[in-house]
């Protein structure tokens, strides 16, 4: 792993990094960012995991022993930085048509037409924030740069935002630069892709959708939100298909899902932002990252009894290789799966008196899998050794819950604990129809930050309507 | 003075990324020989790097036969969620375990 590298080498260790073939490109660009373009790496031909033991040895005694040994007794090439633009410098005068192909070629657009980011235009963002222009909030993986105020205007211009998005734009910069995040594996070869969960009164006054077809594109606010989110990653990060976003097959953007916080103000329940540590009322975003999602279609039932199985069985459905966030293939506890309940849902189960606590209770005990998967997709399926879940147990890694037989058919939890479930209320109000999202543990933890206003929010945002 | 798109159907844009903060760093010195030289082993625990490493050994053995090595047993998993603290902590670990030069594995 070459962030390791890059310790060792800064430390005075020489190292030599083994890469398989077909991440050569991502270390390379990698390597830039980590400010060592020349870090020493040795190939692992083709791909382990589709190599027998004996194929991979003789790869290794072939191919990688030697480079590893060049790479440890050879001085490396000196290497030179390309000088870039400063912010403010103009890069580009064209039409429309010139400008959105220069920023294509650059692989600065993902495609689709981008507005040209121009002075004046940017300026418009930079108004509805009291922040400095130059506030570097935070500097960020795989290319180190610095995430500025400015920069976000740029990317919130070129993915057709309005300029009063912008607060919410500089709340995600924000979210982006939490080490919690890790934004730093936004390139890892599942190509999850982040959700970002609005709360507050601005979901409102800006006119996001809250209800039917809150997943689809078609709503600018949303929209243009969630196109925000992939430019940044792609300019402010530097994540780059073919190059540093090594996602395998990958996701477009989603677009942002708001709250419906008038019916779980009406249910009694407490909105997303709460469960994140703020205030009701706050105005909020949070995100996290996501690696597939599923409907569960015509959820039937008067009661929460009614409606919890078939709700618990498609949650852990969704769930699969992913519980190795849970069980510890990769790390322990970090799975955090999301089930969006329409209104109508929510409101049954609040009249029977089920808190949001006791739907995420109900998950923790049903939504489960058999023991005999999960050590399948660690031990047999997939590449995430853990032993077996009664050895973690016994460890004391996990909780009892994981073995408290040895039958491989009993039913073990996906996740360590009932609140690591995300229950979030939103889409068409008056359809029994329920939404789930399997999670990509803490290579894309949920992190939420407050949207903070300029002074003059409430006269501009009158102004704008 | 701001510069303006134009009316002509111009635009003057800007650039959308940040200022790189990464100076470039040089490398650390590289070693003369591994005979006697003690190497330490970091896995991020995906790819059957275990195999990896235990034919690494047998091979860099075979050319330098006063070779030592660190298992990634020490460390750990490089690729966890206190990957910074552990990373952070590796300068001080190798000075005690006398490790000279380090192979990092699998993914990037």
């Amino acid at each position: 792993m070459l962030r390791a590298s890059e310790v060792c080498e800064r430390a005075g260790f020489p190292t030599s990094s083994l890469v398989c073939e077909g991440f050569l490109g991502q270390a390379a660009a990698t390597s830039v960012g980590l400010g060592m373009p020349n870090l020493a790496v040795a190939m692992i031909p083709g791909h382990p995991g589709a190599q027998s033991m004996e194929e991979l040895r003789a790869n290794v005694a072939q191919v990688t022993a030697q480079q590893v040994i060049d790479n440890l007794l050879n001085e490396p090439e000196a290497q030179e930085q390309r000088p870039e633009p400063a912010a403010r410098d103009i890069v580009f005068r064209g039409s429309f048509e010139e400008v959105n192909a220069f920023f294509y070629e650059r692989q600065w657009s993902d495609g689709l037409p981008i507005v040209p980011p121009s002075i004046d235009k940017i300026e418009q963002f930079l108004s509805f924030t009291d922040r400095d222009r130059d506030e570097v909030l935070g500097i960020v993986l795989p290319e180190s740069r610095a995430v500025t105020i400015w920069a976000v205007a740029v990317n919130g211009v070129m993915a057709g935002c309005r300029p009063e998005y912008m607060p919410i734009l500089v709340a995600l910069a924000e979210a982006m630069s939490d080490p919690m995040y890790g934004v730093e594996h936004s390139g890892n070869t599942p190509g999850a892709e982040t959700l970002i969960i609005l709360n507050g009164p601005i979901i409102k006054e800006l006119g996001f959708n809250f209800e039917q077809g809150v997943l689809r594109d078609g709503f600018m606010p949303n929209t243009s939100v969630g196109r925000f989110w992939r430019l940044a990653l792609r300019n402010m990060a530097g994540f780059l298909p073919h190059k540093t976003d090594k996602g395998s097959f990958g996701n477009t953007f989603r677009v942002v899902l708001a709250e419906n916080e008038d019916a779980i103000a009406k249910m009694g329940w407490l909105p997303n932002s709460v469960d994140m540590g703020f205030a009701a009322g706050d105005n909020t975003v949070t995100i996290t990252r996501l690696t597939g999602g599923g409907v569960m279609a015509s959820v039937t039932g008067s009661t929460p009894e009614q409606m919890m199985p078939y709700l618990s069985d498609g949650v852990a459905k969704q769930t699969s290789w992913e519980i190795v966030f849970t069980v510890g293939g990769i790390t322990y506890g970090t799975l955090r799966p999301v089930l969006i309940l329409t209104p109508i849902l929510a409101q049954t189960m609040a009249r029977a008196g089920w808190s949001k606590d006791d739907v995420k209770r109900h998950l923790f005990e049903h939504a489960r899998m058999p023991a005999w998967r999960v050590e399948a997709y660690t031990e047999q399926w997939a590449d995430f050794p853990i032993v077996s879940l009664k050895h973690q147990v016994n460890l004391g890694r996990l909780p009892r819950a994981f073995a408290e037989s040895d039958d491989p058919n009993r039913l073990v939890p996906i996740v360590l604990q009932p609140d690591d479930f995300m229950v979030l209320v939103s889409g068409d109000p008056l359809r029994t129809n329920a939404y789930t999202f399997a999670h990509n543990g803490y290579l894309g933890f949920p992190t939420a930050k407050k949207i903070n206003l300029p002074a003059d929010w409430a006269s501009r945002i009158k102004a704008e309507r | 003075m701001a510069k303006k798109s134009t009316a002509d159907g111009q635009y003057e844009v800007v650039w959308p990324s940040g200022e790189r903060k990464q100076a470039l760093q040089p490398l650390a010195k590289r070693l003369d020989t591994l005979n006697g030289k003690t190497i330490a082993q970091l896995w991020d625990f995906l790819f059957a790097g275990d195999e990896v490493f235990s034919q690494l050994e047998q091979e860099l053995r075979a050319q330098y036969p006063q070779v030592k090595f660190v298992s990634w047993r020490e460390f750990g998993s490089t690729h966890t969620v206190n990957e910074k603290e552990l990373l952070a902590s590796l300068p001080l670990r190798f000075k005690e375990l006398g490790v000279d030069a380090a192979i990092s594995s699998m993914a990037c």
